[in-house]
């Protein structure tokens, strides 16, 4: 039987040290879309992510760092989402994740 | 009779300049936005203009544009107000010319002579037949001044009107709709003081001026009688000054645009400037407010067409604004101008960086997890893949029918990327698009049965797959049955049907679905349904209501289609059914799975 991904995976343990990041980007995100603050980082976005399923785009990884100050390669690596919506009819916290996938581009990339 | 008809009276200037002012205006910015149309919409232009189209747009000038067909239809009372105001108004123009090329021969006059003809030539009204004249044209005020009450009356209570709201407006608006409002009761006053004093007059400005002369003395209509003239030249004028910035532009927009429209114009995903001649053409009627489910639901008051197309035509459009709307197409459906009111929103939100660095989507290339054989493709869609019954129902109907079949996506597919394109990153979906395309050909397929509307969309508009018939699941089942391959039972369960806003007013099936459901149980249709269905509020092209608004939506039009006393609610639309099963109190299904259910 062919291994099926169901988009979980062990990320490798890293220390994240709050002090040396900028968190205003980040501050600014959470502003404009609060509810991200109700996330419980099920993953269930990553589990039915079209995009994560042909690639090893995360996208809780994502949201989560760059929610933590780490925006290096978010821009980039949320470039893959297709923006199909399916993380948004799963999110258990309903989350409005496609609003945060242009959100995020919108505070990090330059338009 | 010459010599008691000079032309000019000061009062005069403020209509004349304001004329004058309105015609270069216009004509600015109608040959601008001429010049800028790229050279596709000008071919379109050279192509059309010698051909039936002309004579057929000329016509519905006449209907849309002064008779107000449409709105006349949408409600007779605004119709009215519009007909009236436009047509009584146009009417008021022409029968004024024939009265002065009548009575002075067809000797040049200029502009303000015909306009202001009765101050001109009072002694006229001792002349024979003019009182024909006189009659005709007090019932043409007469008309065009029940009209302005309309008007009034629609500010004060828009209800009477049919109308839960009335548009807002801004600060040229009103001061065109004032001096607007203040013209023809002007003109009324000025023409009547005008029979107080040298008599004649219609049964309106007749009788009025009679009992005027009655009761006010002669020296004080002397001393009024001119002011009265310079203020509705003046009301015109600044009606003519403020018209070009104003909501009223719509009226001499609407010409070119029914023209540029029969010469098959349109407006597409990237802005042009064939969009200014849509934008402008808005009236502001308002009538795309009450549709709006934002509006009646969510009570967002600042995001409707009518408030989108203000913003955008005066460059104040924020992102928030052209990203809240579920491009549901209700109030399109509505507009009695026939603005493409999706397709603006739409290119309205295409971004600076719309264009795709190189590398985007280069993970595309080459995917290929499609399985089966067969002529027949199946493409199930992202919002499928989470509402996996519809999916195993589509493998029995397929079974059932002995149709051999290519799933493209069963195991994971490339989204078909209308939800990118709905977010205004059209350059980017197409490379989604191309990537779907590729795999189409590859498979040479012949048929492409898709279970997602929104997918479906794409396919028939964007994906041009010359030699593929691209059917939504709904048709290919009805085909099946009316072809008798498949014959579900009929039982006595009760259904009612939602239209998915993309299937309905997107692509314009409505009768498939009932026939569909016809065949296996009882249909009963609720309030709103076909062209005038809700949405279910989960709308893709909507990025930024909340969960908490969506499922308000949802609950509203869910509680309507449960009022037709159903035992299962059916949608044919993987993303209608998600937002409709957790709104409902009673089953919801797809289409697929109720057939499904339904075949030995
Ligand atoms: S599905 Fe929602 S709650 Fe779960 S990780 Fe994703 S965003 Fe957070
Ligand atoms: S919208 Fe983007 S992040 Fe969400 S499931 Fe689709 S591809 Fe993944
Ligand atoms: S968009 Fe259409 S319906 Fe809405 S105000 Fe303008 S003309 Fe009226
Ligand atoms: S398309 Fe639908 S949501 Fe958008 S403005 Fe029109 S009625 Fe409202």
């Amino acid at each position: 039987m062919r291994n099926i991904n169901f988009g979980y995976g062990i990320s490798r343990p890293r220390v994240i040290n709050m002090d040396n990041n900028d968190l205003r980007k980040s501050n600014a995100i959470i502003a404009e879309m609060p509810e991200l603050q109700a996330c419980i980082g099920c993953g269930s976005c990553t589990a039915s992510c079209t995009a994560g399923n042909l690639t090893d785009f995360n996208f809780r990884k994502l949201h989560t760092s760059v929610r933590r100050g780490e925006y290096k390669g978010a821009y980039e690596e949320l470039s893959k989402c297709m923006l199909c919506g399916k993380c948004r009819l799963v999110c258990p916290r309903g989350i409005n994740t496609r609003g945060l996938v242009m959100l995020i581009k919108r505070k990090l990339g330059d338009f | 009779m010459d010599d008691i008809l000079l032309y000019f009276a000061p009062f005069t200037i403020p209509f004349v300049v304001g004329t004058l002012f309105l015609f270069i205006a216009v004509g600015v910015k109608w040959v601008l936005w001429l010049m800028r149309l790229p050279r596709v919409d000008k071919l379109l232009i050279r192509r059309g203009i010698f051909t039936r189209q002309t004579l057929i747009a000329v016509w519905e000038v006449i209907r849309e544009s002064l008779l107000h067909v449409r709105i006349f239809k949408h409600n007779p009372v605004l119709g009215y107000m519009h007909a009236s105001l436009a047509f009584g108004w146009f009417l008021l123009i022409a029968v004024g010319w024939i009265e002065t090329t009548v009575y002075l021969g067809a000797d040049f006059v200029p502009l303000q002579g015909h306009v202001f003809f009765k101050y001109f030539a009072p002694h006229l009204a001792l002349q024979e037949h003019y009182a024909v004249f006189e009659q005709l044209m007090d019932a043409l005020l007469l008309i065009v001044l029940s009209g302005v009450m309309l008007a009034w009356f629609k500010r004060l209570r828009s209800k009477a009107l049919g109308m839960r709201r009335t548009t807002k407006h801004v600060l040229f608006d009103r001061i065109a709709l004032s001096a607007l409002w203040f013209v023809f009761p002007a003109r009324l006053v000025a023409e009547s003081l005008t029979v107080a004093v040298y008599g004649g007059g219609g049964f309106l400005t007749g009788s009025i001026g009679g009992w005027l002369a009655e009761v006010v003395p002669a020296d004080v209509l002397a001393m009024v009688y001119e002011p009265a003239w310079w203020f509705y030249s003046c009301a015109l004028g600044v009606f003519f000054v403020a018209m070009p910035f104003s909501r009223y532009m719509h009226i001499l927009t609407e010409i070119p645009l029914i023209f540029l429209r029969r010469w098959s114009l349109r407006p597409n995903k990237e802005r042009r400037s064939y969009d200014n001649f849509e934008v402008e053409a808005c009236s502001r009627c308002g009538i795309c407010i009450d549709p709006c489910q934002l509006q009646a639901d969510l009570g967002l008051n600042d995001t409707q067409s009518v408030y989108f197309l203000r913003d955008r035509r005066y460059n104040m459009l924020s992102l928030k604004i052209a990203n809240n709307c579920l491009m549901c197409g209700r109030c399109e459906a509505k507009c009695p101008v026939g603005i493409n009111l999706n397709t603006l929103r739409l290119n309205s939100r295409a971004k600076r960086r719309n264009i795709p660095h190189e590398g985007r989507y280069r993970y595309l290339q080459g995917i290929d997890r499609s399985s089966g054989m067969g002529k027949v493709g199946y493409f199930a869609g992202c919002m499928t893949s989470l509402t996996p019954a519809v999916q195993r129902s589509m493998e029995r109907i397929f079974e059932a029918a002995g149709e051999e079949v290519w799933y493209a996506d069963r195991d994971g597919g490339v989204c078909c990327g209308r939800p990118l394109m709905l977010s205004g990153e059209t350059d980017a979906a197409r490379k989604m698009m191309e990537s779907n395309r590729a795999l189409f050909r590859k498979h040479e397929i012949t048929t492409l049965v898709t279970s997602c509307p929104i997918c479906l969309k794409v396919f028939k508009e964007e994906y041009h797959l010359e030699g593929v018939e691209v059917l939504h699941h709904t048709e290919y089942i009805d085909r099946l049955i009316a072809e008798g391959r498949i014959t579900p039972k009929s039982d006595n369960t009760a259904y009612t049907y939602h239209d998915p806003c993309e299937l309905g007013r997107g692509c314009g099936i409505y009768d498939a679905p009932r026939r569909v459901i016809g065949a296996v149980g009882k249909l009963a249709e609720p309030k709103h349904t076909r062209r005038d269905a809700l949405c279910c509020g989960s709308s893709l092209a909507n990025t930024v209501i909340n969960d908490g608004q969506q499922l308000r939506i949802a609950q509203r039009m869910t509680a309507e289609l449960e009022a037709t006393g159903c035992d299962t609610i059916v949608t044919a639309c993987p993303l209608c059914n998600k937002a409709i099963a957790r709104a409902a109190t009673r089953p919801a299904r797809d289409i697929a799975e109720i057939v499904a259910k339904n075949i030995e």
